[in-house]
């Protein structure tokens, strides 16, 4: 599903990830923890494609084409998904539009029909069920006025209608109550198939004791420095970051 | 203004004024208004509050009235259910509904009066279109509403026909509302196509104790269209006035507002929306006087400029000595969507007394990264995202228009003016 070879990405001039390798199979689940700074959000960010990243070397590979070559746009209607960390509100563009909009960019990339309203909105409902989300958020604008884990359960919700085939989630934990994080986990689960992956980005394990991976990778100063299974992310969780520093030089 | 354009001007005017119809304005009030104009001298650019105006078309007029003539006119917007219509065109009326209850509107050209009796030009600070309109108008409308008018509301369209090669066209329409009197209006300007048409409106809207008026103002003349206006209102103790300007069309816009705020508790919320491509010019100046105590001002303005296209907006507020706990609040944004177009947003307040609320917030930029990548990260390609962007920051002042007919006409509008795609139009 994704490949990412000797990834170096850079920001400003200043190189965030120092070769990077990693190899997420469909239908796996994988968690990249790390400690602040690490690269997490960058390796999110290049792989949906966001401006301002350069990419000095290195290929990522998805569904065996070069996602380095596509626009962000290419990049969702392909099947990415980037659940963001600080979801960005849009007033006087409602919800519901946008779903649609998204739903239907992607379709038409596949060259299927647009998707009609009526299934469409039962459909969305069935999600917002599920994510325990009242239905007013729908002709509110995107995200206006919602809060933070509102913000998280919409980007939650998006997934679930839009189905992507490979959904990186960025600290989608943080800032979220027990509940909600277990509504976003439910939510996460729900994803799961054969066809799918899902890459969850994370400072903490908390969110991996209702998701849990496949394999669990420590992201350091720009590496993958160690990959493990979900017992990894229990011995982070006791030992902290400080014992795989050295590991990244 | 050259002194040839003045000369000019003064020639046009004595060479028609006898055909000129006494029953709207009288030839005495028409020459008082045209020597009161060659004194001032027509708006000039290098003037604080005319720099951002494109003058050129107006320097180049033909200042008398287009003649009268058949004209192929434009397919008009779809009725609004409720609301009584009335056609103009080039500033002359045409048709229109019979007395509404509660409601009188009369039109002068063919009324056999005298020449209206009411006040336009005396407490404006800023007069010269409006003595331009009163030395040529060739039709006025009056509208007095009373206390126990029922009609949801009135639509006045003027339609500017003749080019400007023919002449100009100069609509005045007075509004007064009587004490407790409510009423919602809408005042459209359209244009025939690419229709060069140069027209000067002077409205002038006078609110009694506690009446409420709703006034919706679209201007949507022709591409190469020049379009002035000077609006003058009068708020009686605790009236409430809601003006709400969308302007999208025109190659050269302005729009002068003054009002003065002289009782009680009267209240004035003045949003405007302007939309600007290509080579156009919007301009409006919009100056809001507190006379009396616990007086409010709100002005909302968002205008976009795409391409080479100028927006702007001034807004003065000044709170007189006896306007005690005034509030007024501004809130102007521009956002710029083209590398060579402008955006001048300028906020003023001049305060002579205590105990006031005066905020005020002006702000242009270009189009939010965050919210373009976002929605791009979403699928949405690059252009409608860009259109989304651009319509969200125009919804602020449009989810204003409490008529839904009339917010959905202009929508669809705007919807189509910013994206050819028909995606825009899903929103609704």
């Amino acid at each position: 599903m994704l490949t990412i070879k000797n990834l170096h990405a850079a920001v400003d001039g200043k190189e965030i990830l120092k070769g990077l390798d990693l190899e997420v199979p469909a239908g796996e689940v994988h968690a990249v923890m790390g400690p602040n700074g690490s690269g997490k959000s960058t390796l999110a960010h290049v792989l949906a494609g966001r401006p301002g990243y350069t990419i000095t070397s290195g290929t990522v590979t998805f569904n065996g084409r070069d996602l380095l070559a596509l626009s962000p746009e290419e990049r969702a209607r392909e099947g990415v998904f980037l659940g963001f960390q600080y979801p960005v509100e849009i007033p006087g563009v409602n919800n519901v539009y946008l779903l649609k909009a998204a739903v239907n960019a992607a379709r038409k990339h596949r060259g299927l029909p647009e998707v009609d309203a009526f299934e469409f909105l039962t459909l969305v409902r069935e999600k917002m069920r599920l994510m325990r989300m009242d239905e007013s958020m729908l002709s509110r604008g995107v995200n206006e006025g919602f809060s933070g884990g509102e913000k998280k359960r919409n980007e939650i919700l998006q997934m679930l209608v839009l189905e992507p085939a490979l959904a990186v989630l960025d600290e989608t934990d943080s800032g979220l109550d027990i509940d909600a994080l277990k509504v976003v986990a439910n939510g996460v689960n729900t994803l799961r198939s054969p066809h799918r992956s899902q890459v969850l980005v994370t400072h903490y394990q908390r969110l991996l004791e209702h998701i849990v991976p496949d394999r669990v990778h420590v992201l350091v100063k720009g590496r993958i420095v160690r990959s493990g299974d979900r017992t990894l992310a229990l011995e982070l969780e006791q030992r902290g970051y400080d014992w795989l520093l050295g590991e990244a030089a | 203004m050259s002194s040839a354009a003045l000369t000019r001007l003064r020639d046009e005017y004595l060479a028609r004024c006898p055909t000129l119809p006494e029953s709207v304005i009288g030839a005495s009030r028409r020459s008082a208004a045209i020597e009161a104009l060659c004194a001032q001298g027509l708006p000039s650019t290098r003037e604080e509050n005319w720099r951002y105006t494109n003058l050129r078309l107006l320097e180049r007029a033909r200042f008398a009235p287009a003649p009268e003539a058949e004209h192929s006119l434009p397919a008009l917007p779809a009725p609004l259910p409720g609301f009584a219509r009335y056609v103009f065109v080039d500033g002359e009326f045409r048709c229109g509904a019979d007395d509404l209850p509660g409601v009188s509107v009369r039109t002068l050209r063919t009324s056999g009066s005298a020449g209206e009796a009411w006040e336009f030009t005396a407490q404006l600070p800023e007069s010269r279109l409006a003595l331009l309109n009163e030395a040529f108008a060739t039709d006025a409308a009056t509208i007095d509403v009373r206390r126990d008018a029922t009609t949801e509301g009135i639509e006045l369209v003027f339609i500017a026909a003749s080019g400007a090669q023919s002449g100009a066209c100069y609509p005045r329409v007075r509004l007064a509302l009587q004490s407790g009197a409510q009423l919602t209006v809408v005042e459209r300007h359209v244009g025939a196509g690419e229709g060069s048409s140069l027209v000067n409106s002077a409205v002038r809207v006078e609110l009694a104790e506690q009446a409420h008026l709703r006034h919706y103002r679209v201007q949507k003349c022709g591409a190469r269209a020049a379009w002035f206006d000077t609006l003058s209102a009068e708020l009686s103790r605790d009236a409430r006035y809601e003006l709400l300007l969308v302007s999208t069309a025109a190659l050269a816009a302005r729009s002068t507002v003054h009002a003065r705020l002289s009782g009680p508790g009267a209240e004035l919320a003045l949003s405007a929306a302007a939309l600007g491509e290509g080579q156009q010019s919007l301009d409006m100046y919009a100056m809001s006087e507190h006379l009396a105590a616990r007086t409010r001002t709100q002005q909302t303005f968002r205008g976009i400029a795409s391409d080479r296209a100028r927006v702007a907006f001034n807004g003065k507020i000044v709170v007189h000595e006896q306007a005690r706990g005034t509030d007024s609040r501004q809130s102007l944004r521009g956002l710029l969507a083209g590398a060579q177009a402008e955006i001048d947003l300028r906020p003023q307040l001049e305060i002579y007394t205590d105990e006031v609320r005066c905020s005020h917030g002006a702000s242009a930029g270009k189009l939010d990264e965050n919210m373009l990548f976002y929605l791009l990260s979403r699928g949405i390609a690059p252009e409608v995202a860009q259109h989304l962007l651009k319509w969200a920051f125009l919804e602020d002042v449009i989810s204003r228009i409490a008529p839904a007919d009339l917010r959905r006409q202009i929508e669809l509008g705007l919807a189509g003016q910013m994206s050819e795609a028909a995606t825009l139009k899903e929103l609704l």
